[in-house]
């Protein structure tokens, strides 16, 4: 409980950081969001009076705090180009996100710890080289070639998957095999190569000594001691889904949080980049401190190094 | 970037830590080690071969192509594979093999530069970090728990277009990459410099006298190495696909001039009426990937102390 | 955690065998126009936007439309003005309201609701469309933050009002025309506050669509308003959903997903490989009002001296571009004004020849035998056609010994420097807003200030006077008289900017479609009520 509180209080000076960063980057990055709004018509005096009307004439320290007071109070501003309120429009595309998240990672999952158990097994023979080399192939392919090509079979060529999403599970299988296969590569790696190191150890010998069938084994004793540090990087993948994947929500048009944030770079538009940053970051960092904190529990010789 | 992230994510942890740690004083040369993955992984002795032959494709592209790079013929668009394009043409006609083979420059570039950039940041930091512990490792952590947690994507985005109208492109994907890269290599670093900072054997060239940049840099940095190399082999692949991601947003590499991620993007609408031309550049991406996965893994399991205790 | 993603990947497998014939299930009853779009739509309120123009023109009524006949040819016909009268003076029109117009609330549409949108328009602190329109008298003292009163807009009755001008203009009812002269309804204007054009049901028009839903980044729904004046709409509701990738509008076209498909979004390689021969009957084409060119920024070295713009001129192979890139699909226009647009001079074209010899003799005559290096600034967020577009300019440009440099910015960053009048050479499209010729040239070469934000930096002050000019004057032969010199003398003599071509608007239609009207001026938005289901 300590530990967790202290990764807690920890967590303040990088959200810090992280607003501080944000508003840094955009600062420095030129372009603002009055041209993307007037596109093709403008005229000078538009410009003017925008840039006014947005504060975006106020000096840095300025807009800093009084953006820095609006989160005190819970608001995280109205987004420029879009003229809705940054946290409606969060709520709005999270759903859509956190469903692709879990169903992508339970088919990373899947495959990744399915790859990873037969290519230890197999180690160095061709099974090996086969499932690790498929559960590789969806990261070693840029990720839109791979829901490009997914949606041209299946959903184009042999109609059994919607084209784009509609909100319901059904049309979010493509775009998680996609994300999901993409995720699968390392950990079917890191599976393998700690479930190989776990079987070498002593212990495995001496249960396989004393006549402990071979599948007892593996799953009883192998399995349990290698999942250790797979069970982290799930999590932490789980988070990183969780903040967002802009390329297949794109191609799946799909309203989640990786367009929202990226629209939100390109046009500029500060609340919304600051609102969508704030909230994938507190995301990721609860991730990796539930990832710790379960790694504790599994493996008690490791509390003091969390 | 995620696949480097989260490996190096279970590196620093103290799993990894122990088990590097129980190998320290391991006597296998370097010979000795390099015959074992002959003799061990043949996939990874392939995979190696296969880099050396792109590299040295890149290297030849104006000797081997009878093509320039961006020489258009706007006449030939969109022709198929043919014997005087093997590869066949592209939107604007130009050769697809010979851009392949220019592209692969472009591709292993992005991928090696950043590697090798935030492989030494990250060395730096994390030996720093590890060794000076107190508000150095404070201030050098937070830093780097900022850099992890930030989305990635959205960083190396803002860097394109802040350093974008000032510098050629490719050194802005340099720096995006690189900025990235590091944290991740200076946490393991830190972790095992942690450990190895207590064992005998740097207490006992601190004790002789050593100077403390000597102790970090020649008897707690060699012991890295392993790590080191394996989150290098990752980091490379991922580079080379996170290049293709800023060019799905139009701010990769800058045309005419092609990496193999812009070709892949360029030609992603043409997908089902001229196949090759994504396709070639994508089996590009993917052969070099793979390759560098594998000998990263074959690396590896004969370079982890871990394995060879058993 | 394990267990209920077990179930997660339990309940898809179930959905994948259970639903998948489900899923094509269609309603027999009602039509539904199924349309996509490569990007969502910023805001439903057209004061606040230049560009989002489809809902607008559905769910909203003007006083005038310009309808586009099936031989191309264009007329401006009366919408919920019932009639109107112009004084001898050209600055007061005095106008009769048809008095059968109702918003979709139920409420009827009057002179007050004129007088108010025209008022929003300029009280509006974030309203962008500030610019054709502040011919309208008092328009700019609002503007300025003197009054906030509008006084050219003069209710006379219900039915009844005037609209005075600051000075004389032959295009203002083609102004009344355009998305940005949407009539909205008082009463729903001051009760919704800033959700108007956000929220669907406080986005109240009269036009024969309401909006009913709205999901950010993934679908919009338009239902027909039922106290539409007009002819009641073919579909009884149209789907408009997002797709930000290009191969999948496409897929989804073929797939029957998408009934409307604007070939803007493809690559025209495609358009011609399968639309042109597979679809060749559902093809609609219709004529883009609009004037591609490629700016030489007069304020930039060397391009400040005229011998190197005209040899930049002769340098790019127009034909070439127009028959690679764009299959050929158009003419080439060789001054300002689009081809069929009002003041479109036949006298003004035919001069400019691909000439790349020549181009090298005048830069040499200018002091440049081999050349020098220029910017050519790409936004990475235009289309691919237009990105290819610089590719075969950078190579003609090379042809004439000028070492061209292409360099990426993202959108933001391109328009922020093109309205600092740093950028050397871009390209990009005018498409008119309204039918007149002070549309396209006003912009570009009317104020200095004009001219720098565009980055091409025109510096002649009598010239742009004369532009400035020229839209007052009555007479109509004499004022398209004085707009053609003046075209003459901007492009032909001083050589501001490559001309280049005037493309068509490709659309291919489903098979459910009867009839597909596009926008007038060749848009990729259009109002949903042109569009006839079978």
């Amino acid at each position: 409980m300590k530990i967790v509180l202290k990764r807690l209080l920890s967590m303040i000076p990088v959200l810090l950081g992280v607003i501080l960063l944000t508003f840094i980057l955009l600062r420095v990055v030129p372009g603002n969001p009055v041209s993307i709004l007037l596109g093709e018509h403008y005229n000078q005096e538009t410009i003017e009076r925008l840039t006014s009307y947005m504060n975006l004439d106020k000096s840095v320290l300025e807009q800093f705090l009084s953006y820095a007071a609006g989160i005190l109070r819970g608001d995280l501003g109205v987004s420029y180009v879009m003229k809705k309120p940054v946290t409606d429009l969060i709520f709005q595309a999270f759903p859509y996100t956190v469903k692709l998240a879990l169903l992508s990672a339970a088919i990373a999952w899947f495959i990744g710890l399915g790859a990873g158990i037969v290519a230890a097994l197999k180690q160095n023979k061709l099974a090996d080289h086969l499932f690790m080399g498929f559960s590789l192939a969806g990261v070693s392919v840029p990720i839109f070639m791979t829901a490009l090509f997914l949606q041209y079979v299946f959903a184009f060529r042999i109609k059994v998957f919607p084209l784009s999403s509609d909100g319901s599970l059904i049309s979010l299988v493509l775009p998680a095999i996609a994300l999901g296969w993409n995720s699968a590569g390392s950990i079917a790696r890191m599976t393998r190569s700690s479930l190989v190191d776990v079987m070498q150890a002593d212990y495995i010998d001496t249960a396989k000594a004393k006549g402990v069938r071979h599948s007892a084994v593996i799953f009883g004793h192998a399995l349990k001691n290698s999942l250790l540090p797979v069970i982290t990087m799930m999590a932490m993948q789980l988070a990183s889904m969780m903040s967002g994947a802009v390329i297949t929500e794109s191609i799946f048009s799909i309203p989640g949080i990786g367009r929202l944030a990226t629209q939100a770079v390109q046009n500029r538009d500060m609340p919304l980049l600051q609102g969508t940053i704030l909230f994938t970051t507190i995301i990721v960092i609860f991730g990796n401190l539930i990832a710790d904190v379960l790694y504790g529990i599994i493996d008690p010789r490791i509390r003091r190094a969390v | 970037m995620q696949q480097a992230k989260a490996a190096s994510e279970a590196l620093s942890s103290g799993y990894q830590e122990q088990a590097l740690a129980a190998g320290i004083g391991e006597a296998n040369g370097p010979k000795e080690k390099i015959r074992k993955l002959f003799k061990q992984n043949k996939l990874a002795v392939v995979s190696a071969i296969v880099i050396v032959v792109i590299i040295l494709l890149a290297i030849l592209a104006p000797v081997i192509s009878p093509y320039k790079e961006a020489q258009q013929d706007l006449t030939a668009r969109l022709h198929g594979p043919s014997l005087s394009h093997l590869l066949g043409t592209d939107e604007l006609g130009r050769d697809v093999l010979t851009r392949i083979l220019y592209g692969a420059r472009v591709s292993l570039v992005i991928g090696i530069i950043p590697s090798v950039i935030s492989l030494l940041l990250g060395i730096l930091l994390g030996l720093l970090s590890g060794y000076f512990g107190g508000w150095v490792d404070y201030l050098i952590m937070r830093i780097a728990d900022v850099m992890l947690s930030f989305p990635s994507l959205l960083l190396s985005m803002a860097i394109m277009y802040t350093l974008g109208r000032y510098v050629n492109s490719i050194w802005c994907i340099f720096a995006a990459l690189s900025l990235i890269g590091w944290a991740p290599v200076a946490r393991v670093i830190r972790s095992q410099t942690l450990s190895f900072k207590e064992t005998e054997y740097v207490e006992a060239a601190r004790s002789i006298g050593v100077s403390r940049s000597s102790v970090m840099f020649r008897h707690i940095l060699p012991n890295c190495t392993p790590s080191l190399i394996v989150l290098f082999t990752l980091n490379v692949p991922s580079c080379i696909l996170s290049e293709s991601t800023l060019s799905f947003l139009g701010i990769g590499v800058q045309p005419p001039a092609a990496s193999w991620g812009l070709m892949v993007n360029q030609s992603k609408q043409f997908l089902f009426t001229s196949p090759w031309l994504a396709l070639a550049p994508c089996l590009a991406i993917m052969l070099v990937v793979l390759a560098f996965n594998f000998l990263g893994d074959g690396l590896r399991d004969v370079l982890d102390p871990y394995l060879q205790d058993a | 955690m394990k267990i209920r993603n077990l179930s997660t990947l339990l309940v898809s497998a179930g959905l994948i065998l259970g639903l998948a014939t489900s899923a094509s299930a269609a309603d027999d009853g009602d039509k539904i126009l199924h349309l996509g779009w490569g990007a969502d739509i910023q805001t439903m309120d057209v004061h606040k936007t230049t560009d989002n123009y489809a809902v607008p023109l559905s769910i909203f009524d003007r006083l005038l439309e310009v309808q586009l006949n099936d031989d191309g040819s264009t007329e401006l016909v009366n919408s919920i003005a019932k009639d109107y009268e112009i004084s001898d003076d050209g600055l007061t029109y005095s106008f009769t309201l048809r008095d059968d117009v109702y918003f979709s609330d139920g409420t009827q549409l009057t002179a007050e609701d004129v007088e108010a949108t025209f008022t929003r328009m300029f009280t509006l602190e974030d309203s962008v469309q500030t610019d054709f329109t502040t011919c309208i008298k008092g328009a700019q003292a609002i503007l300025d933050g003197e009054t906030d009163t509008l006084e050219g807009v003069h209710v006379t009755d219900d039915l009844h009002f005037e609209i005075t001008l600051e000075e004389p203009f032959a295009g203002f009812l083609s102004v009344l025309a355009t998305p940005t002269c949407c009539i909205m309804s008082k009463a729903n204007l001051e009760e919704a506050g800033d959700d108007f054009g956000q929220v669907p049901e406080k986005t109240i028009g009269s036009g024969p669509y309401m909006v009913t839903e709205w999901i950010r980044n993934d679908s919009l729904t338009l239902v027909r308003n039922p106290k539409y004046w007009g002819e009641p709409a073919s579909a009884a509701e149209v789907h408009y959903k997002v797709y930000p990738e290009a191969a999948s509008l496409n897929m989804a076209f073929q797939n029957g997903d998408v009934d409307i498909l604007d070939c803007e979004f493809l690559d025209t390689a495609i358009v011609e490989s399968v639309y042109e021969t597979a679809y060749a009957d559902q093809m609609v084409n219709v004529n883009r009002l609009g004037t591609y060119y490629l700016s030489l920024n007069m304020g930039v070295e060397p391009m400040t001296d005229v011998k190197v713009r005209k040899a930049m001129q002769m340098a790019i192979d127009r034909q070439s571009i127009l028959d690679s890139i764009f299959g050929g699909n158009g003419v080439l226009v060789d001054g300002i004004y689009p081809a069929g647009a009002i003041g479109f001079s036949e006298d003004n074209q035919g001069w400019l020849q691909y000439d790349p010899e020549g181009a090298k003799a005048l830069l040499a005559e200018a002091g440049y035998p081999d050349g020098f290096d220029v910017e050519l600034s790409v936004d990475s967020g235009s289309s691919q056609n237009r990105q290819n577009i610089y590719q075969i300019v950078q190579q003609n440009l090379q042809d004439v010994g000028i070492n061209a440099n292409i360099v990426n910015y993202d959108k933001s960053s391109w328009l922020a420097k093109r309205t600092s009048g740093e950028i050397p050479i871009y390209t990009s499209t005018w498409t008119l807003d309204y039918n007149d010729p002070s549309n396209i040239i006003d912009v570009f070469f009317s104020s200095a200030e004009g001219s720098k934000i565009r980055s091409i930096n025109y510096q002649d002050q009598e010239i742009m006077t004369r532009v400035a000019d020229a839209k007052k004057i009555l007479d109509e032969n004499e004022r398209l008289a004085e707009y053609a010199a003046l075209e003459k003398k901007i492009v032909e003599e001083d050589a501001s900017w490559v001309p280049l071509f005037c493309l068509q608007h490709k659309f291919v239609v489903s098979d459910k479609i009867e009839k597909f009207v596009p926008h007038w001026a060749g848009y990729g938005d259009f109002n949903c009520a042109n569009v006839v289901m079978k």
